[in-house]
């Protein structure tokens, strides 16, 4: 078969037409196959999309002067204060554990996975299972072009926790400005503007992307089980490739909070704390309306790298090396350097939050549409424990989701806040995660 | 990199020769800076200690309510100007007040009684006396070995200062010249504008050689050398020179373009050196010019501050020519720099002290001191033409 | 094989060494699996430059590839293509090739005009596209395969009217096919070797040009693989031959020590910039540049004994690296031959910014970075993970009276918990303190001075410099970069049916006075290398196989 004329999707009528020479401009009618549970969700006036994304940041917290511990009512200390202006839009979940059932703490890091895959570790750097964000794109992903939009503000790629294998980890976008020529360049659909035209190059470069996915029986055919695995992978990241370019060639559905943001200027990245803090204020403007106009609905967004380098212009320690050598203030109970960073990412947190907030879209904001999956990789950096890793879920997902709540878990496994937020977004998953990870019990108190 | 760029730089490969005791450079900085030299890097043969001037300024004594200018700061040109000007005049500039700014740069220096420009012609008008240093104190040498001020073979009469540190005898006329105008004071314009352009343009870069070193503290006789550097300052991203940067020495046929080789000595940490003439570059405020000192004296306190810096004081008889060439080279500060050319130049013909023309009697040069700082450099000699490749050093 | 062995020897070194030490014939091994790698990103770079010349702008970012058994080239072999990765790649196909059809570069790269610029022309297309594609798969492309790109040049240009934009097409589909972005092995029975089979023509040239050259075959390579020259001992060393005589095997080479000496790091490498106001941004670069153009001098043009790497005094210095380093360069604004003096507190690689300032913290030296860093990857031995109850009370009181390292760090020997992993490291990573965090000279540390004096292996030395010549004696240097090169080559760690290999492997560097081109050269010409086990048991993409030295 024709390397142009493929598979149920690929536009055989449109492309024929291409090759006969038949003007190209034919609206493309809309696939059955990209409407596979909310057909309706693309028709005008239709629920609006719920949004997924994670915000990561490494150190947790100070113990006792974040976060109150009464659990009748959610109350914020001095390091998360600035937390507090959310209070009625977020629920904080204390007191779950990680166990790892005999396998090694592998610092800074099996902290984060256990809470991101429901499954600990084996070797240091291994991430056993798809994380979150990867199992919730796989759901809701692949309906807008962008599967999934991942940032750090850290100024390398490699700083990122979302992955479907330890080989295949997501690069993070660095730049404010690369993350706007990405979304809202090239190959960005106003959804208001009045006219669209499909583009004749876009059905070419989907050829171009179908033509490979043919190879994929020739290429597999000599390699073994785990050879094959990996290039499944890829095969099916060329397909969803294709999808987006069949995505941007229809005719995108109106959204009302979108409009086109500024674009950044190209500025410095990296770890010194206020260059950290300007590009993450900068993604998070640019993804909001990328969320907005439904250019993606999966994200996450890395405030600092798991050996949190964070630092202050002109000092020789970095957030991580104090929190382990700085030591302990005997009046304030803590240690303040450290603390004085903590400080920082949770205003980093809110000011993420705030995006959001400003929003409006429908009768409420884009906050009240979304799930912000928010936690550290360790509760207290200096002791590098796993247990009571502080987590929280912002937004309300939709309406589907009660805020405002302190959870306290009773040193249940952390994996029931991750199979809760799943099943907040609608996947038909029972349980979660492996070993003594593995839970089905969902957390009842925050569902509507 | 072009082709002739990549011939000039390997005919300068060829005509490299090593720098001069480049085995102990690093142990002497090393120790300079942090005064603990470890076994391995013991200073055993001399050394060569390199210097590029970071800054170089007119050496003011200032106290905090203008004590040394009991007349008060000098009147400027505009003042005079505005002063000089019929209401009529005045009138039709600001279209009787309506115009606030009046753009006077190009016309207040042309007050002359037919319209000259009283900077090239200092003498066609009078205006009142320049506003001079009466103070007692001032930076500066001993040039001319008298401490009453009287005439000597190379000096006029004058008034000598005590030192800040009491010396008494100090010649710096120039402080009493310029001291009272608020563009020569401290973190005035002038210097200042000079400092940074200098910095930015990478022209006019003095390097300060010191070799036969034997010991930091005391070294009773070293040579001493002043030369121009053929590459610009290396800075670092926010704009400050970095030390240890190596320079090549602007140098034609071996022989260096610029510069002066003196001896010293060290005592106690400080170099001092032995008078000699010297012409070194210059360039600020937009303006190539020469410093021609006679009898230069210099002192450098080689211990570094906390900035990495070694400061000290260069004086010397300032060649009278020169000295006003560069003034009128920089005209077109006078508004802010708040001097008037006639008054200046009238009351420094007053105050030269130094060599006596032979024919008129009339002193030549003006004693002169400057604080200088800098910071540690190498000094690149080369055999062959240093070629001044600005592009591939920055 | 013994015949090989001898030829392999120069002369000279016959007449020094004896028969006996050159002859050993090549242990026979279990073989390996054939390996499917992603291409890294500077390999990708150096072939759209080797294929398409070097006014081919490469702009992206590529997905990282994890560092796996102390290599990325094995990492290669794990790594797959995540959905922004396949993104990135679609881009930059997309870019390559339109620069490549874009008027300027067409009239150069394409060998034939088309018949009508805005018309398809097959002919033309078939010709340009099947060459291309040859050097992109590094195999010839089978009929169907350009037959199918030629319609999608065709169809191209029809849509766009220009027979140069259609082309672009099925350029994309090519930069972007698993054939181009993995380098796939395939084995073949083996006529000399009933149990193993080998690496076909093509994976051998594939395997030989990454090793080599960093980039995927030539003409002439791909021409031997075709015509089955190299699968002979003759042909295999002409090619070898000539591939190490190119100026290209310095790319490899320096491929090779940017992999094995983690120098991908680089590219994150942040310092404070007030307080080391001189580590710029060309500083990094060129202290990277400056351990690469060491390393080739040494080895390659010097052709000198691997373990002076650790004690010469020699390196290159260009103008922003002086002022790190504090030493004059003879020549401002060029790179520079540079001698430490003997009384410096530097020689050997581990003493340039590339090592000390690259494991460091931002702001400050770290003797335990140093020391891993040294354990690890130059002389191939693990440290344990910190362990998660690390408790570091002890190491830092801003009151405390412990004003050097030296002294902070006692507190890890003091706590059986640290000293067991913090023995291995801190004893080497202190006779590094002279080097403050952006690996400048000093000798005080908060006004004390620094004691960089230690032991490697029971080797006692003062100084960083006396830690250069323990590590020149130590066996283990020299057997971690044997092991490496070879799990380099075969992109894959080294297998436990391959012990006897590697044992002959360390002893012929020995033998070969540890000389870095010939242990490249013995590897390039070893059955070993190409030999293909029993249908390799695949595991988990995740598992990592345990059969291992």
């Amino acid at each position: 078969m024709s390397i142009l004329i493929k598979k149920p999707y690929s536009r055989r009528d449109v492309l024929r037409g291409v090759v006969g020479g038949v003007p190209v401009a034919v609206a493309l009618p809309l696939l059955d196959f990209f409407l596979t549970d909310s057909g309706e969700a693309l028709a005008s006036g239709a629920p609006l999309p719920v949004r997924f994304g994670t915000w990561f940041w490494s150190m947790g917290h100070t113990p006792g002067h974040a976060v109150a511990e009464r659990a009748d009512k959610l109350e914020f200390l001095e390091e998360c204060q600035a937390l507090t202006r959310h209070v009625q839009h977020l629920n904080y979940f204390g007191q779950f554990n990680s166990p790892l059932d005999g396998r090694p703490n592998h610092v800074h890091h099996s902290g984060w996975v256990t809470t991101r895959t429901a499954t600990a570790p084996i070797l240091p750097g291994d991430i056993p299972e798809p994380t979150i964000d990867v199992l919730v794109a796989d759901a809701i992903g692949g309906r807008t072009r962008f599967r999934s939009i991942d940032m750090t503000c850290t100024g390398n790629p490699r700083d990122s926790f979302t992955a479907r294998s330890t080989h295949s980890k997501n690069a993070g976008e660095v730049s404010p400005a690369a993350l706007y020529t990405r979304l809202f360049g090239p190959g960005y659909a106003d959804p208001n503007a009045a006219e669209f035209k499909p583009d004749t190059d876009l059905m070419l470069q989907q050829s171009v992307l179908s033509g490979i996915s043919e190879q994929r029986q020739r290429f597999e055919k000599r390699l073994g089980a785990a050879d094959k695995a990996r290039l499944d992978e890829y095969f099916t990241s060329v397909r969803q490739l294709e999808n987006q370019l069949v995505l941007e060639q229809q005719k995108p559905v109106s959204a009302d909070a979108c409009h086109l943001p500024q674009k950044p200027a190209d500025g410095p990245v990296g770890l010194e704390i206020p260059v950290a803090q300007a590009n993450h204020d900068a993604m998070a403007k640019i993804l909001v309306m990328a969320l907005a106009c439904d250019q993606t609905r999966v994200f996450n967004m890395a405030f600092n790298n798991a050996l949190s380098s964070l630092r202050r212009p002109g000092t020789a320690y970095t957030h991580h090396t104090l929190t382990h050598e700085e030591a302990v203030d005997q009046t304030r109970g803590y240690q303040p350097e450290a603390f004085w960073f903590n400080c920082r990412v949770m205003e980093s947190l809110a000011v993420f939050v705030d995006e959001f907030a400003k929003v409006r879209e429908g009768k409420g904001t884009l906050l009240d549409n979304t799930l912000i999956f928010a936690h550290a990789e360790t509760s207290y950096a200096k002791l590098h424990a796993v247990d009571n890793i502080p987590v929280f879920m912002i937004g309300r997902a939709g309406g589907r989701l009660k805020t405002g709540k302190h959870i306290v878990g009773h040193g249940d496994p952390i994996s029931r806040v991750g199979l809760t937020a799943m099943q907040v977004m609608g996947l038909p998953v029972e349980k979660w995660g492996t070993g003594s990870l593995q839970t089905a019990k969902t957390i009842t108190e925050v569902l509507v | 990199m072009s082709d002739r760029a990549r011939s000039v730089r390997s005919r300068l490969g060829r005509g490299a020769v090593p720098v001069a005791a480049a085995a102990c450079l690093l142990a002497g900085i090393a120790a300079a800076v942090s005064q603990v030299p470890a076994p391995r890097a013991a200073p055993r043969t001399p050394q060569t200690l390199a210097f590029v001037v970071a800054n170089w300024d007119n050496a003011i004594y200032q106290t905090r309510f203008m004590d040394e200018c009991p007349d008060g700061p000098t009147i400027g040109n505009d003042e005079l100007w505005w002063r000089g000007l019929s209401r009529a005049d005045k009138d039709k500039l600001t279209d009787k007040g309506l115009v606030q700014p009046v753009d006077r740069r190009f016309i207040s220096v042309l007050r002359g009684p037919k319209g000259e420009d009283v900077c090239w012609n200092p003498t066609v008008v009078q205006d009142p006396p320049l506003r001079t240093v009466k103070g007692k104190t001032a930076y500066g040498f001993n040039l001319d070995g008298k401490i009453d001020g009287g005439a000597t073979p190379k000096s006029c009469p004058h008034q000598d200062f005590t030192g800040v540190d009491g010396t008494p005898g100090v010649d710096n006329q120039m402080y009493r010249l310029l001291g009272c105008t608020y563009g020569w004071r401290r973190n005035g314009v002038l210097d200042t504008f000079g400092n940074e352009e200098r910095r930015n343009s990478g022209r006019g870069v003095v390097l300060i050689e010191i070799s036969g070193i034997v010991d930091l503290q005391n070294s009773p006789d070293v040579q001493v050398a002043f030369y121009r550097a053929a590459d610009p300052f290396q800075i670092d991203a926010a704009g400050r020179i970095l030390p240890y940067a190596s320079y090549r020495v602007d140098a034609n046929n071996g022989k260096a373009r610029y510069g002066a080789v003196t001896r010293g000595r060290i005592e106690k940490g400080v170099l001092t050196t032995q008078a000699i003439d010297a012409k070194l570059p210059f360039y600020g405020n937009s303006a190539y010019a020469e410093i021609g000192l006679r009898d230069m004296h210099v002192q450098l306190n080689l211990t570094p501050t906390a900035d990495g810096k070694v400061n000290g004081l260069v004086g010397g008889y300032y060649d009278f020519d020169k000295w006003w060439e560069y003034m009128l080279k920089i005209e077109f500060l006078i508004a802010t720099g708040d001097w008037s050319c006639p008054a200046l130049y009238t009351a420094a013909k007053q105050l030269a002290d130094g060599y006596p023309d032979p024919k008129t009697g009339e002193c030549t040069a003006i004693s002169s001191a400057f604080r200088i700082d800098a910071l540690p450099a190498f000094a690149i000699h080369t055999t062959g033409p240093a070629a001044r490749d600005l592009k591939a050093s920055r | 094989m013994t015949a090989r062995a001898l030829r392999l020897a120069p002369l000279a070194a016959l007449a020094l060494l004896g028969l006996a030490a050159c002859g050993t014939a090549e242990p026979p091994t279990s073989g390996g699996a054939p390996t499917v790698r992603r291409l890294t990103e500077s390999q990708y770079r150096n072939i759209i430059v080797d294929v398409f010349g070097s006014q081919i702008v490469v702009a992206g970012r590529f997905d990282p590839i994890v560092r796996t058994d102390g290599l990325l080239a094995v990492g290669a072999s794990r790594a797959t293509i995540t959905p922004s990765g396949v993104e990135r790649f679609a881009q930059l196909a997309r870019s390559i090739a339109e620069q490549v059809v874009a008027p300027g570069n067409r009239e150069l790269l394409l060998p034939c005009t088309p018949a009508a610029a805005a018309a398809p022309d097959d002919a033309c297309a078939r010709q340009f596209l099947s060459q291309a594609g040859r050097y992109l798969f590094r195999r010839k492309l089978a009929d169907d395969e350009v037959a199918t790109l030629v319609k999608l040049a065709a169809a191209g240009a029809q849509a766009r009217g220009d027979f140069y934009a259609g082309l672009s097409y099925p350029l994309q589909s090519l930069l972007a096919a698993p054939d181009f972005l993995f380098v796939s092995e395939n084995a073949e029975p083996n006529p000399d070797s009933p149990k193993l089979r080998r690496l076909d023509g093509y994976s051998k040239a594939a395997r030989l040009s990454f090793l080599l050259w960093n980039s995927s075959p030539d003409e002439t390579l791909l021409a031997a693989a075709e015509s089955g020259t190299l699968a002979t001992e003759d042909g295999l060393e002409t090619q070898v031959e000539r591939m190490m005589s190119s100026p290209r095997f310095q790319a490899g080479t320096r491929a090779f020590f940017t992999d094995m000496l983690g120098l991908d790091d680089f590219t994150t490498l942040e310092k404070d910039s007030l307080l080391y106001p001189a580590f710029s941004l060309a500083a990094s670069d060129d202290s990277r540049e400056q351990l690469l153009r060491t390393l080739v001098d040494e080895l390659l043009t010097r052709d000198g004994d691997y373990r002076d790497l650790f004690t010469t005094r020699r390196t290159f210095m260009s103008s922003p690296l002086g002022m790190v380093y504090r030493v004059p360069v003879s020549q401002p604004g060029a790179w520079a031959p540079y001698e430490f003096p003997e009384s410096d507190t530097r020689a050997g690689i581990h003493t340039l910014l590339s090592f000390v300032a690259l494991h460091s913290h931002p702001g400050k030296s770290s003797p335990t970075l140093r020391g891993k860093a040294i354990r690890e990857l130059l002389l191939c031995q693990k440290v344990p993970d910190p362990p998660s109850t690390v408790n570091f009370d002890q190491f830092n009181d801003p009151k405390s009276p412990n004003k050097t390292a030296r002294n902070r760090l006692k507190a890890h020997s003091v706590d059986p918990a640290c000293a067991g992993c913090h023995k291995l490291m801190d004893p080497i990573g202190l006779a590094l303190e002279h080097f403050d965090g952006a690996g400048q000279t000093r000798f005080t540390e908060n006004g004390e001075p620094i004691d960089p004096s230690g032991d490697l292996n029971g080797i006692a030395f003062t100084d960083a410099v006396g830690l250069g010549a323990a590590m020149r004696q130590d066996p283990a240097a020299t057997s971690c970069v044997v092991r490496r090169a070879y799990s380099y080559a075969a992109a894959r760690p080294v297998e436990r049916g391959e012990r006897d290999w590697i044992t002959h492997l360390e002893q012929e560097f020995a033998d070969d006075g540890f000389r870095f081109r010939q242990l490249i050269k013995r590897i390039a010409l070893s059955d070993a290398l190409y030999a293909v086990g029993r249908p390799a048991v695949q595991t988990a993409a995740n598992e990592r196989p345990v059969a291992r030295m």
